[in-house]
């Protein structure tokens, strides 16, 4: 039994230890240095510390006091809701086109199947990424200050936000499917659009639905809102009544908000399952 | 039992399968009939109709008014670094604080770990939902309100509005791990606290972390727009430039987002690889 305990001769005496000994000085170094980037943050953006203990007690009382009578007639009103229909449709008419400009993006942009890697890869990349990386309420800023007010302006912004969804995850899926059958589909003498058709799309045609019902749940989402700065919809509802100071509306109009998206997320989730169930 | 097993399920005929690839390819049809009636409706409703189209007038005079927007103001470079310095801190702070206030919602929110499922579970699905459905201009609203205008602002609403993903890619994550090591640690006499320190936190830690990547370079996307409400950092300046008209202002604060949001996944990238 103590034979085991002692080392064998010839092998070379080894100790564990919980904390090994660069590695650990590595780790603990990176984490004391976030710890100080974090301290710094908060000392360069100047917060308040102190404020944010009062917030709760300030929150909870403008909450009750405010807020909470939502008034539900006001978002009963046959006006109002003529404003949810109209945002509907900017969601799904913005999911619609920005899938339909996302498929070539997509195409192209993926690493395997695109037609030239030097040129149109890194092209496509970009110009999804940037569709992207632009904040739709920015796009929506834009497209105000270009076409003026209504409900076209929405659907392009949604349209680009759309676009850089979907391109990425078009992309991505892409790139990981089977690359068996291109190859034969290839060597046998189809050309590009041809492999598109029956080499990829067959493969991927379950996963961009999916994607694309996710598109338009999330094109909703942004919809509420692109009205804050003119581009139709609810949210220039909200945005009137918060400058207003109506805040037992602005209650209501967020309750109704909360209940759509509740329900759009249903329905996707209720699609997005069936359409998997499919595969 | 037995009855299943003796009328077994009567083999499908070639004529039911034909049958049912008709009835499967007339609902295709209507649904897709359905679909393009509704678009065309509201593409008339929407691009027809709403629009103003004597305002925009021709094609030229739109292309006249976007060409504003072409051209940079250099001149504006030096005073966007503390903005967007500003910009990336705030997205920092905000994702750590939705990280910390996601830790209850994640254990709640996981059907094998909840607490007590009836009350524990619905609650963290309604603190996911609320917080996915609002968006973070309203959130932002809301914070500034409740704590003035300033970039605590900003953090507390990104932080709010990170709970939802993170919280809800992190419970789907506990949900699926392999349950072996934490029997073993509850075998061995180990306490709730212990088995999710040593028994789930290593098994999700790579998932986690990749989701947390993921919602800080959303979060420096929407942290360029807070300053629009009071919350500071880029989409202050890109709020003053719009009203003053600078239009080459606009494109240059554009330009700053992009290059910032281009360096985020950058470094997402390394940190990606080095971690994961």
């Amino acid at each position: 039994m103590n034979r085991a305990m002692t080392p064998q001769p010839g092998t070379p005496q080894r100790q564990w230890r919980r904390f090994k000994y660069p590695g650990s000085l590595i780790s603990y170094g990176i984490w004391l240095s976030i710890l100080v980037f974090f301290a710094y943050t908060v000392e360069y953006l100047e917060i308040p510390l102190d404020r944010l203990l009062g917030m709760f007690e300030r929150m909870g009382s403008t909450l009750a006091n405010r807020y909470y009578p939502p008034d539900i007639e006001y978002i009963m009103d046959a006006d109002y809701l003529e404003y949810v229909l109209e945002t509907i449709q900017m969601a799904y008419l913005g999911a619609l086109f920005g899938l339909l400009a996302s498929v070539p993006l997509g195409w192209f942009g993926s690493f395997n199947m695109s037609p030239s890697r030097r040129y149109v890869y890194p092209a496509a990349r970009l110009i999804t990424m940037g569709c992207r990386a632009v904040h739709e309420m920015i796009w929506a800023i834009l497209f105000v200050t270009i076409i003026g007010f209504g409900m076209l302006p929405g659907v392009l912004a949604l349209m680009f936000f759309c676009t850089g969804f979907a391109g990425k995850l078009f992309a991505e899926e892409i790139e990981a499917i089977d690359m068996g059958p291109v190859d034969a589909m290839r060597a046998s003498g189809a050309n590009l659009f041809q492999i598109m058709l029956f080499g990829v799309f067959p493969q991927v045609r379950v996963a961009f639905t999916g994607i694309a019902i996710y598109t338009w749940d999330v094109s909703f989402r942004a919809a509420t809102v692109v009205g804050f700065f003119g581009a139709g919809g609810m949210g220039w509802y909200l945005k009137r009544n918060i400058l207003q100071i109506e805040t037992e509306r602005v209650a209501a109009i967020l309750l109704s908000i909360i209940f759509l998206v509740l329900i759009s997320e249903a329905i996707s989730a209720w699609a997005r399952a069936r359409v998997m169930k499919m595969k | 039992m037995s009855d299943i097993l003796a009328s077994p399920a009567p083999k499908p005929t070639v004529v039911d399968i034909l049958r049912s690839r008709r009835q499967n390819r007339y609902a295709k049809g209507a649904f897709f009939g359905l679909l393009l009636i509704m678009v065309m409706w509201s593409v008339k409703v929407t691009v027809i109709e709403d629009t103003d189209w004597e305002r925009i007038g021709s094609v030229a005079k739109v292309i006249e008014a976007a060409n504003r927007f072409i051209g940079i103001d250099f001149s504006l470079f030096p005073s966007l670094l503390g903005p967007t310095i500003e910009t990336l801190m705030i997205a920092c702070l905000g994702t750590l604080l939705g990280v910390i206030l996601c830790i209850p919602a994640a254990w709640f929110g996981a059907l094998n770990i909840t607490p007590y499922k009836p009350v524990t579970y619905p609650l963290s699905r309604l603190m996911m939902t609320l917080s996915r459905s609002i968006h973070e201009i309203v959130w932002a609203l809301f914070f500034v309100a409740a704590v003035g205008l300033g970039p605590l602002a900003g953090v507390l609403a990104l932080a709010v509005r990170s709970i939802g993903f993170i919280a809800k890619m992190s419970a789907e994550a506990i949900e699926d791990i392999d349950p072996g090591p934490v029997d073993a640690i509850r075998a061995a006499g180990g306490n709730d606290f212990q088995v999710v320190i040593y028994g789930v936190l290593p098994q999700v830690l790579p998932q986690v972390l990749s989701v947390i990547i993921f919602e800080w370079e959303i979060n420096i996307r929407r942290s360029a727009i807070l300053g629009m409400v009071g919350a500071g950092g880029l989409g202050l300046v890109f709020f003053r430039q719009m009203n003053t008209f600078n239009f080459h202002g606009v494109t240059s604060v554009i330009i700053a987002i992009l290059l910032l949001i281009m360096l985020g996944e950058v470094f997402s990238y390394f940190i990606r690889k080095t971690v994961i």
